[in-house]
Formats: C-alpha cells, sequence, structure tokens
C-alpha cells in the first residue's frame, strides 16, 4: 500500500527525519494561506499529490496548465496560488501512472530548503537473501529517473548494502557510502538520519521506503526532500493508523473493487474476461488464447478461499467492463472447492441474466459436483474440459455473437 | 523412491482445527497420508479427526516421533508456528498459509540458516507423491505415480502441467510447490539437487515464476551439475512489461530486471530443455 508524500513526511517527522515545513492544501486559496503559514518570506514549492513517480517531468492533461510538471517552485504567494491552481483537479500525466494519469486532488505546500548536494537513499527488502538492502544513488538534475528505471539502465550507478537484518547502520557502512558518494559531511550526522530511517522501516513493516532526493545543506544539515513508503499489505493488520492514509481515488474503480474482495484485477486489451485462481494459470490462459488468436480484455485472479459470494463479484465485475466479450472461468482445484464455484455462477447468471458468452471449465476437488451442478441449472453455460476446450468454445461462440 | 515425501513420513498438523485444515487432513489421510497428530495451542481437547492433539510441536515430536509439519496456522500466528517447527528440528515444515508478512519471512529465513529444517513455502500448494503421500492442498485426483520429478514457483500452473502430462501417459515421482510469495523457505537449488540424486526421477520438468532470481539461481546450479538429469523448463511469457508491474520493483532495484526472454536464454545455456507452452513441454517429454 502507498500514501501521499505529505503524509509519508508526517510519519518521517515522527521519527525525528528532518523535513521541510509544508501543509497540504486543496483549493489555490487555501494553498496561499499554507504558504504564508510554512515561510514567512518564500520562495515555496507546490507539490501535485499523486501516488506516482516523476511528478517532476509529468505533465497535465489539462492545457491550462501550462507545460510544467506537478513540482514547481513559487517565489511569490501569487504565485504559489496560480500554480496550485492549475493544478487541482486537473490529471497529471507521468512515466508511471498510464496514459490517462492521476487526478490531483490535493498539494502539498513546502518551505523551499536551498541545498548544495542531493542524493537518492533507499531501503528496500531483498527476496533472495531475506534482507534489507540499503540504496544509494546520484540524483540526475532531470530528476525523472526513478529508481527502477535507473537498475535497468545503469545498475552500476546503485550502491547496495545487504544490511540482513540489522537495525543500526555500522560505521564501516557509512565509510562506503560517504566514499560512493565522495561527500563531506559528519558522518554522526548521516548515521542518526540512516538510523530513524531504518526505525521507521522495521516500526511499520515497509517494504520499501525511499528519500528521492535528500539534500545536504551548506550547514551540513541532511533534509528528506521527498518521501515514499510502500507498506506491506500483509502487515496492515498491525497497523491500523496507516491503513486508514489508504487514498482510493487514485486508483481505478475496478481494480479497486477487485482489490476489497482480495482479488488482483488487471486489464490488458479488448476481448475475454478471464477468471482464474492462480498468476501462472491466468498467464498460461492469456498466452494459449492469444495462439488461437483470442484477445484478452482482462484477467481476475481469485486467489485462495474462493466462496459462492466472491465468485458471483468476480463474474459482476467483470461484466462491468465493456471491452469484454466473453468469459472463460478456468479454475483448478486446491482451496478453491468447484461446487461452490459454480453456485456462484448460477446466482450471478440468474441475478444478472448473461449476456455474453461463459465457458468454465473445472479441475480438481468436487469437480463431479460442480459439473453437475451447472448442468442441471439448464442456463447457456457451456462446460470445458481443458483449456483449449474452454478457449475453442468461447472462440466459436463470440463469432455467432458478432 | 520420490522426495521429502514419502510413505513412512510421520506428519504433525498446526493449526488442524481450522475449517481448510480440517477439509484437506481428512483427504489426505483417505489418501494414506502418515499423518500421526496434530497440534494445537489452548484446546481442550486431546484428539481430533481420530487423531491425537498436543499442545506443542516438541511434545508432539517426542510422543510420536514425527519429522515433519504442514502449518495451515492463519498469518497473524504463522511465524510462531513455523519458529516453533523449526526449533523442534523437524526435517520438513510445509507451509500452506498465504498472506504472512514480508518482516515474518525474513526472520523465519534468517532462523533456517541455522537449521537443518527444510521449510517449502509459504503459500504453497505443497508436496505429493503420488499413490503413497501429500503434505498439501492439491487436487489429489489428479497424480499418477511416475517419474518425472517437478518443482513449482506457480500452483495452479502445476496443476495444468501434471493433467495435460499425464493425458500422455507420464506421471509424477514428487511434485514440489515452492509457494508463490516474494520470500521462500526453499528454492529450486535445493528440490534440483534432490531429484538429481533420486532413483525414481528420470526427467525434471521446473516451472518459473514471474520475476525471475530464483530462476536464475537454478541456472547457476544446473550448470555447474556434473551428472544432470534431463530438465525441462517451462517459461511463459510476460504479459506486460516487467518494469509496469510495480509488485516486482523491489526485485527489479535489488536484482535487475529478468525478463522472461532473459530466463529462457540463461537456462537454455546452462543446459536445460526450455519451452513456453505447454504442448512444447509434452513434446519434449515425448523426446526423451
Amino acid at each position: 500500500m502507498n500514501i501521499h508524500e505529505y503524509q509519508a513526511k508526517k510519519i518521517f517527522k515522527q521519527f525525528g527525519i528532518n523535513v521541510p515545513s509544508g501543509l497540504v492544501a486543496y483549493t489555490p486559496t487555501e494553498a496561499k494561506l499554507a504558504a504564508e503559514t510554512v515561510s514567512e518570506f518564500g520562495p515555496w514549492v507546490v507539490k501535485a499529490q499523486i501516488q506516482a513517480g516523476s511528478r517532476d517531468v509529468g505533465k497535465f492533461s489539462d492545457k491550462r496548465a501550462g507545460r510544467k510538471g506537478g513540482i514547481r517552485l513559487s517565489k511569490t504567494l501569487d504565485e504559489v496560488f496560480d500554480n496550485a491552481d492549475e493544478m487541482l483537479e486537473n490529471l497529471l500525466v507521468t512515466n508511471q501512472t498510464g496514459a490517462k494519469g492521476r487526478l490531483v486532488s490535493r498539494v502539498y505546500i513546502e518551505e523551499y530548503i536551498k541545498t548544495i548536494r542531493k542524493f537518492y537513499l533507499g531501503l528496500v527488502v531483498d527476496w533472495v537473501s531475506a534482507s534489507t538492502f540499503l540504496l544509494v544513488a546520484p540524483v540526475s538534475d532531470k530528476d525523472d529517473d526513478d529508481i527502477v528505471k535507473l537498475a535497468i539502465e545503469s545498475p552500476e550507478t546503485i550502491l547496495k548494502i545487504n544490511l540482513g537484518l540489522q537495525k543500526e547502520i555500522k560505521t564501516e557502512q557509512l565509510a562506503q557510502i560517504v566514499s560512493f558518494m565522495d561527500i563531506q559531511i559528519e558522518l554522526s550526522e548521516l548515521k542518526t538520519f540512516l538510523n530513524r530511517m531504518l526505525k521507521l522501516f522495521y516500526t511499520y513493516d515497509a517494504t520499501l521506503l525511499e528519500i528521492n532526493p535528500i539534500g545536504i545543506t551548506k550547514s551540513g544539515k541532511i533534509w528528506a526532500l521527498d518521501a515514499k513508503i510502500v507498506f506491506d499489505e500483509n502487515a496492515l493488520y498491525r497497523h491500523p493508523e496507516v491503513r486508514k492514509l489508504s487514498d482510493d481515488s487514485d486508483i481505478e474503480e475496478r481494480e479497486l473493487i477487485a482489490a476489497k474482495f482480495g482479488f488482483q484485477y488487471k486489464e490488458l486489451e479488448s476481448g475475454l474476461g478471464i477468471i482464474v485462481n492462480g498468476d501462472g494459470l491466468a498467464l498460461n490462459t492469456i498466452n494459449q488464447a492469444k495462439d488461437m488468436g483470442i484477445n484478452t480484455a482482462c484477467f481476475l485472479n481469485l486467489k485462495g478461499g474462493v466462496d459462492r459470494d466472491k465468485i458471483s463479484a468476480s463474474i459482476k465485475l467483470i461484466m462491468t467492463n465493456p471491452r469484454v466479450d466473453g468469459i472463460f472461468i478456468n479454475i483448478l482445484g486446491g482451496f478453491s472447492r468447484c461446487n461452490l464455484i459454480a453456485d456462484g455462477i448460477i446466482t450471478v447468471a440468474d441475478d444478472l441474466g448473461l449476456n455474453i458468452p461463459l465457458v468454465a471449465r473445472f479441475e480438481g476437488t468436487n469437480k463431479d459436483e460442480a459439473t453437475d451442478i451447472l448442468k442441471k441449472s439448464g442456463l447457456p453455460l457451456a462446460i470445458a474440459e481443458d483449456t483449449t476446450h474452454g478457449l475453442q468454445l468461447l472462440k466459436e461462440a463470440i463469432a455467432e455473437d458478432l | 523412491m520420490s522426495v521429502l515425501v514419502n510413505k513412512k513420513s510421520k506428519i504433525l498438523v498446526q493449526g488442524i482445527t481450522g475449517a481448510q485444515a480440517s477439509f484437506h487432513i481428512q483427504r489426505a489421510l483417505k489418501y494414506g497420508t502418515n499423518i500421526v497428530a496434530g497440534v494445537a495451542p489452548n484446546k481442550n481437547e486431546t484428539s481430533y479427526l481420530g487423531l491425537p492433539l498436543f499442545g506443542t510441536v516438541k511434545e508432539a515430536k517426542e510422543k510420536t516421533g514425527a519429522n515433519a509439519s504442514i502449518i495451515f496456522v492463519p498469518a497473524n500466528y504463522a511465524k510462531s508456528a513455523i519458529l516453533e517447527a523449526i526449533q523442534a528440528q523437524l526435517e520438513l515444515v510445509v507451509v500452506i498459509t498465504s498472506g504472512i508478512p514480508v518482516r515474518d519471512m525474513m526472520e523465519i529465513k534468517h532462523e533456517l540458516l541455522n537449521s537443518s529444517t527444510v521449510l517449502i513455502g509459504p503459500n504453497t500448494p505443497g508436496i505429493i507423491t503420488p499413490d503413497e503421500a501429500y503434505m498439501g492442498i492439491f487436487p489429489d485426483n489428479i497424480h499418477i505415480s511416475g517419474n518425472i520429478g517437478i518443482v513449482s514457483r506457480s500452483s495452479t500452473l502445476t496443476y495444468e502441467v501434471v493433467l495435460e502430462i499425464n493425458k500422455i501417459g507420464f506421471g509424477e515421482s514428487t511434485v514440489v510447490g515452492l509457494g508463490d510469495d516474494f520470500i521462500i523457505g526453499t528454492s529450486f537449488v535445493e528440490i534440483i539437487k534432490k531429484f538429481n540424486s533420486d532413483k525414481k526421477t528420470k526427467a525434471i520438468v521446473l516451472i518459473g515464476g514471474i520475476g525471475g532470481n530464483y530462476e536464475m539461481e537454478a541456472a547457476d546450479f544446473y550448470a555447474k551439475l556434473t551428472k544432470k538429469k534431463p530438465t525441462i523448463a517451462l517459461i511463459l511469457d510476460d504479459p506486460t512489461p516487467l518494469s509496469d508491474n510495480k509488485g516486482l520493483a523491489p526485485e527489479i532495484i535489488c536484482r535487475g530486471i529478468i525478463s522472461a526472454a532473459d530466463k529462457k536464454r540463461i537456462l537454455q545455456e546452462a543446459g536445460m530443455i526450455v519451452v513456453d507452452n505447454i504442448n512444447a513441454l509434452k513434446s519434449e517429454l515425448l523426446k526423451l
């Protein structure tokens, strides 16, 4: 789970990490007032709050915002007002938002901190070693390099230190950072800063903590100029206060509904809506469909613990996607009991009246029972023997429909 | 022969009284799996499903001579249950539970470094040696005893592969699901090692997941093996560019990007036969 920059900075502050003073604003007038509060003379930085990176070099879809991005230095209070006015209720498109962009519903007004050096600092969990990695990287002036892009294009520019389960930074690791970045800085200052980051990282079950960038002032003080925290969804039960920070407005409606049921939902193009109960099966079904000349509009992974209500919900959800012209339910045993799935299909078919072809394939636990239930229902549902057969049936049914 | 689980395995069930556990354990018992006891702290009953019930893994091991445990304990309590099984020095622990916090798995993984316990999972369908025993939630009516060893990072895709290769006359020595989570107890390497020295296994099928570092480790290991059994790797193509997959960001940052194409090339260079669909997998098996 992601949160907004201003929310992350509030948490940073609680852990004693230096952040510029700032306030969130929902209207241009609020923005101007906020600016007056955070700094008497400015300058200020107006920052669009969306849960995606590369805001600085992003572009707004509405022309009134001009060609500038989602992070703007403002020298006067009027500039703060104008910049907030241009950003609010506008869609910001960055290389992480997709073509449609994200709606800016609030801006963050911050005092501007003059720094002499900036660099990227991050903490992330490495899966293979099950350890925390500390990441240090230079920041380019363009600022559109997120760490993923950097890791793909020039991994050698990122310093990675394996911290294991270390909760405090070691002296030799500090030396390593200082020499890698070639910076002049009090080691004790850097040590305190990093230890506070680590404390936050562990306290909140974060899987990724990024400061892009940190800034060092002439006097040697370290500031977190940006803040990003990704929380482990599975550990949110330990942090109910964090769950409350989730901002639904950023997420596409269907994805949001899916997430509420614990499903994974992904839209591709137009064609089949595929309901499966596993990642690998999803991939295999999509690839096999492609080989047979069938496109996929979306897939929905039910994951484990499937019941009647969830299967109904998933079909209903898929049917709200106008780009779906047929539904393939491909379920392979395990935790999902096939008879419950069959029940779910009948419930929803009765409720909504299916207007597009639906083919179901079951395998595994209680398969025969499920097949019986569907056959006896008398509804126009086809039952397939295997994945290939199911796709074949749908291809024919869709062709007839058109 | 087989790997990890057979008729002789003496198995405990941690979290046996849950609905999912009860359902799957009854099926496993019917299959002939040698489940010897349940572990459920804070329960007054002394037996469940006809099995003796103990308060701790240690006690259950002492009383029954168990060497393995399957864990169904809910995610919030899974860490202590897993650590208890490791500390009791069981040889094999299979964790079915999904949704275990990353931080908990980090601690567990570090605990495993000083232990000889083999931990499979979490979020795994488990392990099955057809006609002998299984620890997991497999649809048990699809497996046939045979000489193909399967090790997989994808639960449901494994079922599909089993169904398809059985149609053309093959069967499985053992099927091992490594689990779908990002941090897993055991990776491909240890299982390939076991299949490679298992008498019954004639060929190995490796089923990859999305993201690629566990497969890369497997490639390194397989390349260095002097006597190796034929191994076919099934690597499906990525539906969307991996760089767009936010869930993969930590892996890409720490280890770089490994696309399906990279994985295929590297596994091939290591000496495996690489396919990208199940039909091709079947043809390759028939050629062996």
